[in-house]
């Protein structure tokens, strides 16, 4: 049974628009939603979350439209985009009040609460006020309010924006316990390898349109598809070039001073080439970076080469 | 999922009754309101030390130039801040009547309002005249700021950013309007409590005054409970 189901699903913000004629179904475990920002990804949620209703078409969770009904909502836990809390308020009470809010009885409200804390790690600072909390600790708070009613359908706009790289690989992993123990997560983000962490199922979504759906791989050797450009700041451009040149992978060189910039179809290839020309000719690489690495630019490039799906 | 059950609407009420009290007790709005609401006794210590001759009217105007503050300050911040500050996202996701959060905000903070207002005129009067007011006073006031409570939330939904602002514009309007010789005074909520209040102690006719008051705060009412029910976020 689908959980999610959009049919010619748009939303229109007055001319902007949102999200453009998506169809699209979701059956089950974690789905990365993949974008750039404006993409229309938290459109997306916000439907799905019962926020948003479609200007056309439809969208139903679990056969209920969200925005209508209230108990699907029951079964639904958002976690948003935006820092805005009830700063007032320690993590314990902001979490308790959403498991009142989502029917959880007063008699077990708290224990929820401090179970849904300690879940994402923050029994530690549960009396604690959230106006005092780092980015990191608001995204756990954010989290635990989402998950603390039992959900069976999580939906988590945006969860590791902003927090640092140790608490990123935590909050992943308890992102994946969840999978685990049985939840539909929905994940977005504009970042691929934040995704690749958490799924191999992705959604590409870019100006309000389902591009692609499916296996990271598969969405992978579409975007491959795009000249990937590796920039290499070293002390012999030159050598590296010419241990690359012949090879049918590399589209194009070029220079500028000490840098020599390669575009390549096969950039796991390319790196290791890089590495062995490095080796063999003793070149000083001060700086290696990927300037393309921006899914904007690849998916102007999927759109443009008519590599939708 | 274990239970699959959806909060009644009283728990959700009582639930966001509870959080905008701990929030309004733990942010200065709740001290600023006192200092305004003690205007009317501060008035009247003024003027009993000087032994000036009593004049219930004059307090009264300043009670009801304090129901074009105190309800703007509390209800139409507090909803404004919520649906502008995005805070409502959480709420909005949650299978609850849309409808209870406002009637929850109503329901902490219009008590309030009552309370500093009524309380400020009460012992405005007490040490004015050595005497407390008359029950028509104060229940005329309590009808004032449940009305401008509503007008406040009304306004609020429709223009949350500026929710505060042009509710106290749209009571000081309502203040002016009730000053005017003619019938268009009948619209104005602070006018129809002055009638309520009856402080001239002439005999009056409650029902027009009642009813005008009871059809101002109920469109009010309704356009805010309408707007929030179809808000997106």
């Amino acid at each position: 049974m689908s959980i999610v189901v959009a049919e010619n699903c748009s939303k229109w913000y007055g001319h902007v628009l949102g999200v453009s004629d998506v169809s699209w179904k979701l059956t089950g475990g974690i789905v990365g939603l993949l974008g750039p920002n404006g993409a229309g990804k938290s459109t997306l949620i916000k439907m799905m979350g019962g926020l948003l209703r479609p200007s056309r078409g439809s969208l139903s969770v679990y056969g209920q439209s969200p925005f209508y009904d209230v108990r699907v909502r029951r079964r639904i836990g958002y976690a948003p985009e935006h820092e805005a809390t009830w700063d007032e308020l320690s993590a314990l009470e902001l979490v308790t009040a959403m498991a009142r809010l989502s029917g959880v009885p007063a008699g077990k409200a708290d224990k929820a609460a401090k179970d849904a804390l300690a879940q994402m790690g923050m029994t530690g600072a549960m009396y604690r006020r959230v106006r005092g909390f780092s980015k990191g600790m608001r995204q756990r708070t954010k989290l635990a309010t989402a998950i603390v009613h039992d959900p069976d359908f999580l939906l988590l706009d945006e969860p590791l924006t902003g927090v640092d790289p140790v608490a990123r690989v935590d909050i992943v992993e308890r992102i994946k316990r969840l999978g685990e123990a049985g939840k539909t997560i929905v994940v977005s983000s504009h970042v691929l390898y934040e995704i690749e962490a958490l799924t191999s199922d992705i959604v590409v979504i870019y100006r309000g349109q389902v591009l692609a759906e499916g296996n990271v791989y598969e969405i992978r050797k579409l975007i491959d598809r795009h000249p990937h450009r590796i920039r290499v700041e070293c002390n012999q451009p030159r050598a590296i070039a010419a241990a690359l040149a012949a090879e049918d992978h590399v589209a194009r060189i070029s220079f500028e001073r000490s840098v020599v910039v390669i575009e390549t179809r096969d950039p796991d290839r390319c790196y290791d080439q890089i590495a062995s020309a490095v080796i063999a000719a003793n070149v000083a690489v001060s700086a290696l970076s990927s300037p393309d690495n921006n899914l904007g630019a690849v998916f102007e490039y999927l759109t443009g080469d008519g590599g939708r799906r | 999922m274990s239970e699959n059950l959806v909060p009644t609407t009283l728990s959700t009420v009582r639930t966001l009754a509870g959080v905008t009290l701990t929030r309004l007790g733990r942010g200065k709005a709740l001290w600023i309101g006192c200092l305004f609401a003690a205007l009317p006794i501060m008035y009247a210590t003024g003027v009993h030390a000087r032994h000036v001759k009593p004049a219930p009217d004059d307090l009264f105007k300043i009670s009801l130039l304090l129901l074009a503050l105190l309800p703007a300050m509390y209800i139409g911040a507090s909803v404004g801040e919520e649906l502008e500050d995005r805070t409502s996202t959480y709420l909005w996701s949650r299978p609850i009547a849309r409808w209870a959060v406002l009637a929850g905000k109503l329901c902490a903070l219009t008590p309030i309002v009552i309370g500093l207002i009524v309380g400020g005129w009460f012992a405005a009067i007490e040490i004015w005249t050595e005497a407390a007011p008359s029950l028509a006073s104060c229940l005329a006031l309590t009808a004032g700021c449940i009305a401008a409570s509503l007008v406040a939330a009304g306004i609020a939904t429709v223009v949350p950013k500026h929710g505060m602002a042009l509710t106290i514009g749209y009571m000081l309007v309502d203040l002016f309007i009730g000053a005017l010789p003619f019938s268009l005074n009948e619209l104005s909520i602070t006018n129809q409590a002055n009638v309520l209040a009856n402080l001239g102690h002439a005999p009056i006719e409650i029902t027009t005054p009642l009813i005008a008051m009871v059809v101002v705060t109920g469109l009010w009412g309704v356009v805010s409970f309408r707007r929030v029910k179809h808000l997106e976020s």
